[in-house]
C-alpha cells in the first residue's frame, strides 16, 4: 500500500471511529438523561418505553411525557448547534466565528421576543420568526462584513457589535413585555432545554432531517472553499453559491434551534473544536461535531437539572463552561497566528 | 497558429479602476511561456482574467474557441488550472491531504475516490519530488518545499493549462531556480502548456521559451526571450537603464542594470 492511501485510509477510519463515539456518547447521554429524576429508572426501563416493548403506565408516563421531551430537546438543539458552529467556524477559517458568538443566536431571539410579546405568535410562527431573525442578522453582518471577500475577523468584530445591540433589544423587549412568567423570559436572556415548546422543537426535528445530510454534502464545497476563494474557483467551485449555502444552512440550524430553547451560547463554539481534536487534523467532521453538540447540551442540561443546588436555566451551565474556554481561544489564537 | 487559450478585446479592472485595457493576446499551446513586467503593471491581473477569477468589464477569454463565460466552471477546471499567489493552507492538513484537493473537479457530489485520483496525485506528488512528505503537515515544511506541495497539488488536478501567480515570490534564489526547473521538466515531459508570472527578468529568460512583456495594462512585446530581452524594452517596461548580455552558463540574455 502507498503512503498516500495508507494516509487517506488513517483518516478516513478515524473519522469513522471518532464519529461513531461521539453518537454513541451522545445516545448514552440522551439515555441517561430520561433514568436520571426525581425517580431513577434504569437503562433498561427507558428504552422498553422507548421502544414502546413494555408496558408498565407509570415507566411510560415518567419517560414519555416527563422526560423525553427536553430530553430531546437538548439532543436536537445540541445536534442543530454543533453543525451549524463548525460550518461557520471553517467557513470563517476562524475559531471565533460561532453563529451564537456572533450574533445569529440574539437575532434570531429579538424577532422570536417580539413576535410573542408584541403579537402573541407562537408554535410554528416563533421558528418562522426566529429564522428570519436570524437570516436577516446574518445577512445584516455580511454586508456590513463583506469586502473583497469575506475575512473573519471582520465579519466577527461586526458580529459581536451585532450580538451586543440584539441582545439589548431582546432586553428592551422584555422590559415592556406583560410577562407573568419570569421564567420565560429567562428562556429568551440565556436559553433554557426544559421551556421548549412541542410545535418549535417538531418544526426543528423535521428541519436537522433535511439540514444535516445536506450539511454533510455541502461539505466537500466547503473542503475547496478552505483553501481560499481563487483557489477554489480554479477548482471549478461556484464560490458565491456554495459560500451563500454554507451560510444560509447554519443560520436556518441556529435561528430554529434558538425558537426551541432561547440562544444557548457556547454549544456552537465549542462542539467544533471539540470534534476538530478528536480527528486527524483539517479533515472536519459535520456528523461530529453535531454529536459533540448533541452530547454537550445534554451534559449541561444534566447539570443544570441535578447537579447543581438550584435548577437553572441551561444556557448559565453552558456559559460557566464556555466563557473560560472563550478566554483560552482569545489568549492562544493569535499568539499561533490561526485567525483570519 | 491560435493557442487553445485567447483573450480578445480583454479588459479588467477592479470596482473603478481598469487595469488591463482591450488586450489581444493568444497563449502558445505546449510551452512555458512567462508574464513579466514590473509592479502593478496588470500581469496578475492579466492571469486572473485568464483563469475566470475575475469577469472581463469587456472583451472576452476564449478557451477552445468558447468564452469562459458560457462555459460551466466546473468544466474549465478539468483544461485549466491555476495556482493563486496566496493559496490558504486549513490547520494541520497534510500534504497528501492537501494534494488530494486537486482531485476537485473530477469528484462529483457522491462519487468516490478511486484510481484515477490515485494515479494522478501519486504522480504529481512524484513529479514535484514531495512523495515523501505525504504525511507530513504542510506548515512545518520549509517555503522551498511548500511551494512544491501547491504546484504538487495544481499538477494533480491534471489540465492541460495551468496558470501560477508568483509562485516564486517568498522564494530564495535556489528555491526560485528549483521552482523554475521543475517548471521546465513539466513542461518538456508532458508538454502542458504553462504560463508563469514572474518578477525576476533575468530567471525568465534564463528557464522560459517565451516571454510576455507588460506595461500598463497592456502588452509591450512578446517573443522568445533572446528576441524580445533588450536594453530598449527593459527601460520601456521597468524604467531602467542596462545593458543585456549573454549569460555566461546558458547564453540567454542577462539584464544588466546601468545605475
Amino acid at each position: 500500500m502507498t503512503a498516500l492511501r495508507a494516509e487517506r485510509a488513517h483518516r478516513s477510519r478515524r473519522t469513522l471511529v471518532v464519529t461513531t463515539v461521539l453518537g454513541a456518547a451522545a445516545f448514552a447521554m440522551f439515555v441517561l438523561s430520561m433514568m436520571w429524576g426525581s425517580v431513577w429508572l434504569s437503562a433498561g426501563e427507558v428504552l422498553g418505553s422507548l421502544l414502546r416493548v413494555t408496558a408498565d403506565r407509570g415507566t411510560d408516563f415518567i419517560v414519555l411525557e416527563l422526560r423525553l421531551p427536553q430530553a430531546t430537546t437538548a439532543l436536537t438543539v445540541g445536534l442543530a448547534l454543533g453543525v451549524a458552529g463548525t460550518l461557520f467556524q471553517r467557513l470563517l477559517r476562524n475559531p471565533l466565528a460561532a453563529p451564537d458568538f456572533v450574533g445569529v443566536s440574539s437575532g434570531a431571539s429579538v424577532a422570536a421576543v417580539a413576535g410573542i410579546v408584541v403579537h402573541g405568535a407562537s408554535g410554528f410562527g416563533v421558528s418562522v420568526l426566529a429564522v428570519a431573525g436570524a437570516l436577516v442578522s446574518a445577512a445584516l453582518m455580511y454586508v456590513l462584513a463583506f469586502r473583497d471577500g469575506l475575512r473573519g475577523y471582520r465579519f466577527i468584530l461586526v458580529g459581536i457589535g451585532v450580538s451586543a445591540f440584539m441582545t439589548g433589544v431582546v432586553g428592551y423587549l422584555l422590559t415592556r413585555a406583560d410577562l407573568h412568567d419570569a421564567r420565560q423570559a429567562m428562556r429568551w436572556l440565556t436559553g433554557s432545554v426544559g421551556l421548549a415548546g412541542p410545535a418549535e422543537l417538531r418544526v426543528l426535528m423535521v428541519a436537522l432531517v433535511v439540514l444535516v445530510p445536506a450539511a454533510v454534502v455541502l461539505h466537500r464545497q466547503l473542503t475547496a472553499l478552505e483553501l481560499g476563494d481563487d483557489l477554489a474557483r480554479g477548482l471549478g467551485t461556484r464560490v458565491e453559491l456554495a459560500r451563500f449555502a454554507l451560510i444560509a444552512l447554519p443560520v436556518v440550524l441556529t435561528g430554529l434551534a434558538t425558537a426551541v430553547a432561547g440562544p444557548i451560547m457556547f454549544v456552537a463554539l465549542v462542539a467544533g473544536p471539540v470534534a476538530a481534536r478528536l480527528l486527524a487534523p483539517a479533515t472536519g467532521g459535520v456528523l461530529a461535531s453535531g454529536f459533540a453538540g448533541a452530547g454537550l447540551l445534554l451534559v449541561a442540561d444534566l447539570v443544570a437539572r441535578h447537579v447543581l443546588p438550584a435548577e437553572l436555566p441551561t444556557g448559565v451551565v453552558t456559559g460557566a463552561v464556555g466563557a473560560p474556554y472563550l478566554l483560552w481561544l482569545l489568549a492562544t489564537a493569535n499568539r499561533e497566528g490561526v485567525g483570519g | 497558429m491560435t493557442g487553445r487559450l485567447r483573450a480578445e478585446r480583454l479588459s479588467l479592472g477592479y470596482e473603478d479602476r481598469v487595469v488591463v485595457e482591450a488586450l489581444d493576446l493568444d497563449i502558445l499551446d505546449g510551452r512555458l511561456t512567462a508574464i513579466v513586467g514590473a509592479n502593478a503593471c496588470g500581469k496578475s491581473t492579466l492571469l486572473r482574467g485568464l483563469a475566470r477569477l475575475l469577469k472581463p468589464r469587456a472583451g472576452q477569454v476564449l478557451l477552445d474557441d468558447r468564452s469562459l463565460t458560457e462555459v460551466a466552471t466546473r468544466e474549465v477546471s478539468k483544461v485549466l488550472g491555476m495556482l493563486p499567489q496566496t493559496p490558504v493552507a486549513p490547520d494541520g492538513i497534510t500534504v497528501g491531504d492537501l494534494v488530494s484537493r486537486g482531485r476537485h473537479p473530477h469528484q462529483g457530489w457522491f462519487r468516490r475516490w478511486n484510481d484515477a485520483d490515485e494515479k494522478a496525485v501519486t504522480e504529481a506528488l512524484a513529479a514535484t519530488g514531495t512523495s515523501d512528505l505525504v504525511n507530513r503537515p504542510i506548515h512545518q515544511l520549509s517555503g522551498g518545499q511548500r511551494q512544491r506541495v501547491w504546484v504538487a497539488m495544481a499538477l494533480a488536478q491534471d489540465t492541460e493549462l495551468l496558470l501560477l501567480d508568483e509562485p516564486t515570490t517568498f522564494l530564495d534564489i535556489s528555491h526560485q531556480v528549483d521552482l523554475l526547473r521543475l517548471l521546465r521538466d513539466l513542461n518538456a515531459q508532458t508538454s502542458k502548456t504553462i504560463v508563469v508570472v514572474l518578477h525576476d527578468l533575468n530567471l525568465a529568460c534564463r528557464y522560459v521559451q517565451h516571454v510576455i512583456a507588460m506595461a500598463d495594462g497592456r502588452v509591450v512585446t512578446e517573443g522568445p526571450p533572446a528576441e524580445v530581452v533588450t536594453p530598449e524594452l527593459v527601460e520601456k517596461v521597468f524604467g531602467l537603464p542596462c545593458v543585456v548580455v549573454p549569460d555566461p552558463v546558458a547564453g540567454t540574455p542577462m539584464v544588466v542594470p546601468l545605475v
